[in-house]
């Protein structure tokens, strides 16, 4: 009789383990997603961030360490012809260094005569990116933090064709690395400027499609194709960085009280892989 | 003991080969979601108590690179663990097709339902198009057989008991 109710025993016991277990799981899973993202929900983050970060770190490792047998075979075909053409490249820029160095005092000297502030130079760290989810393009894991120097707020360059363009900010850090939200997040804004015309607004992420420039005046004259460069109004961004290229300008509204222009930006999300971590000097950190 | 402990060296695996297959198709827009795929073999192969939390945490690994949501991912891999559970008497995981189809089928209804969490906790449209969405289910259901292979020989043990 009892060697009979030991099986049903057990098996009413895994039944009621099938049924709870999910329900526990779902219910944890449901309190994390409403619970707000700050307090309660970082502090889960804080703490699953020892298990994981040593592991995302490993994995990166592991990728990049796979990557680099093949990138370091090529290399080492390459690296007669690039030895040379970085000789020649080399003797190009020691011109190029010696005339700015002159440019640089005299400017130094007109700065000082029209008693200007010195201008914030811009230092930072390579980063490459560790992370990144295809299906949601808007944010991306880099190899860097604060244990670098990485900060919240700072600005993410990324290079195209050579020339430096905003691809991002960075919102969250920890020791070695940090989330960059990418300027197509909803969620992303910066002050910029058009080139030809002049004009101030605010660019604002939207997803998949273009990004917006809004705030501009109606009677603003800027046009499609004009490049948009980080405003010197940004508190985050400096000025002069190339954000996009205006695709359109919204027609009128009767009621509206400013133009909104749609911009194409120019850092692709889904090709970032190394970004340029800006942590802001002024000219007396000079190293 | 034994099987947690190789239940964790597995799941650092995992996430190895994740991060690998982001690395490298993540440039081309496909998704290839190792975790999942994981999570699925291992409720396939062992008791729920250790598919679900093996489930629930592969669901925290990828909650953890997110900006907008946390718990997501957690509550999806949680519902394609019982969902698992709820076929394992129907299908037969040890042949390949039933592997393929139910992993193309749950990464379908994971990445759309995800979206739909996404929506409607965060406000946040993250919709990358249908040719992504599809290329990355079907690379899932191609890459199961692989990892359900993984998985029993690792747990040739506990699936014999």
């Amino acid at each position: 009789m009892q060697r009979k109710s030991q099986p049903k025993k057990q098996a009413s016991q895994g039944s009621r383990r099938r049924k709870i277990l999910p329900a526990v799981f779902v219910l944890l899973s449901l309190l994390l997603m409403v619970l707000p993202l700050e307090s309660p929900v970082a502090s889960v983050k804080a703490l699953l961030s020892y298990i994981f970060i040593p592991q995302i770190r490993a994995a990166h490792a592991a990728v990049e360490y796979a990557e680099g047998v093949s990138a370091a075979v090529r290399d080492l075909l390459d690296t007669h012809r690039e030895n040379e053409r970085l000789r020649e490249e080399m003797d190009r820029l020691q011109l190029e260094n010696a005339q700015a160095k002159e440019v640089f005092a005299e400017n130094e000297l007109l700065r000082a005569a029209l008693g200007w502030q010195p201008p914030r130079i811009w230092g930072g760290v390579w980063a490459k990116t560790a992370y990144r989810e295809p299906t949601q393009w808007n944010s991306v894991v880099i190899d860097k933090g604060a244990q670098e120097g990485v900060s919240e707020r700072a600005a993410a360059i990324a290079l195209k064709d050579g020339q430096p363009v905003l691809a991002g900010v960075v919102v969250e850090t920890d020791d070695h690395t940090s989330k960059v939200l990418l300027v197509r997040d909803e969620d992303f804004s910066a002050a910029v400027s058009s080139s030809v015309s002049q004009e101030d607004g605010l660019l604002v992420g939207a997803g998949a499609a273009p990004l917006k420039m809004l705030y501009l005046p109606l009677l603003s004259e800027i046009a499609e194709g004009e490049r948009v460069y980080t405003s010197a109004s940004s508190s985050i961004f400096p000025a002069g960085i190339l954000v996009g290229e205006v695709l359109e300008v919204e027609e009128e509204h009767p009621s509206s009280t400013s133009l909104t222009a749609r911009v194409e930006p120019a850092a692709d999300a889904s090709a970032v892989r190394e970004l340029f971590i800006l942590t802001p000097k002024t000219a007396g950190d000079k190293k | 003991m034994t099987t947690t402990l190789k239940l964790f060296l597995l799941f650092l695996a995992a996430t190895v080969l994740h991060w690998a297959f982001m690395t490298v198709l993540g440039e081309v827009g496909l998704s290839v979601n190792v975790m999942l795929v994981f999570a699925c073999a291992v409720c396939a192969y062992l008791k729920p108590q250790y598919g679900y939390p093996a489930a629930f945490v592969c669901g925290l690994f990828l909650d953890f690179f997110g900006v907008k949501l946390f718990g997501n991912n957690a509550f999806t891999f949680t519902l394609c663990a019982m969902a698992i559970y709820a076929l394992e008497k129907r299908l037969d995981f040890d042949a390949p097709v039933p592997q393929m189809i139910s992993l193309w089928g749950l990464g379908l209804f994971a990445t759309l339902f995800n979206l739909l969490l996404l929506k409607v906790f965060a406000n946040f449209s993250a919709w990358m198009g249908f040719w992504p969405l599809l290329g990355g289910v079907t690379l899932n259901a191609v890459l199961a057989p692989a990892v359900f292979w993984a998985v029993r020989r690792a747990f040739a043990r506990e699936i014999k008991a």
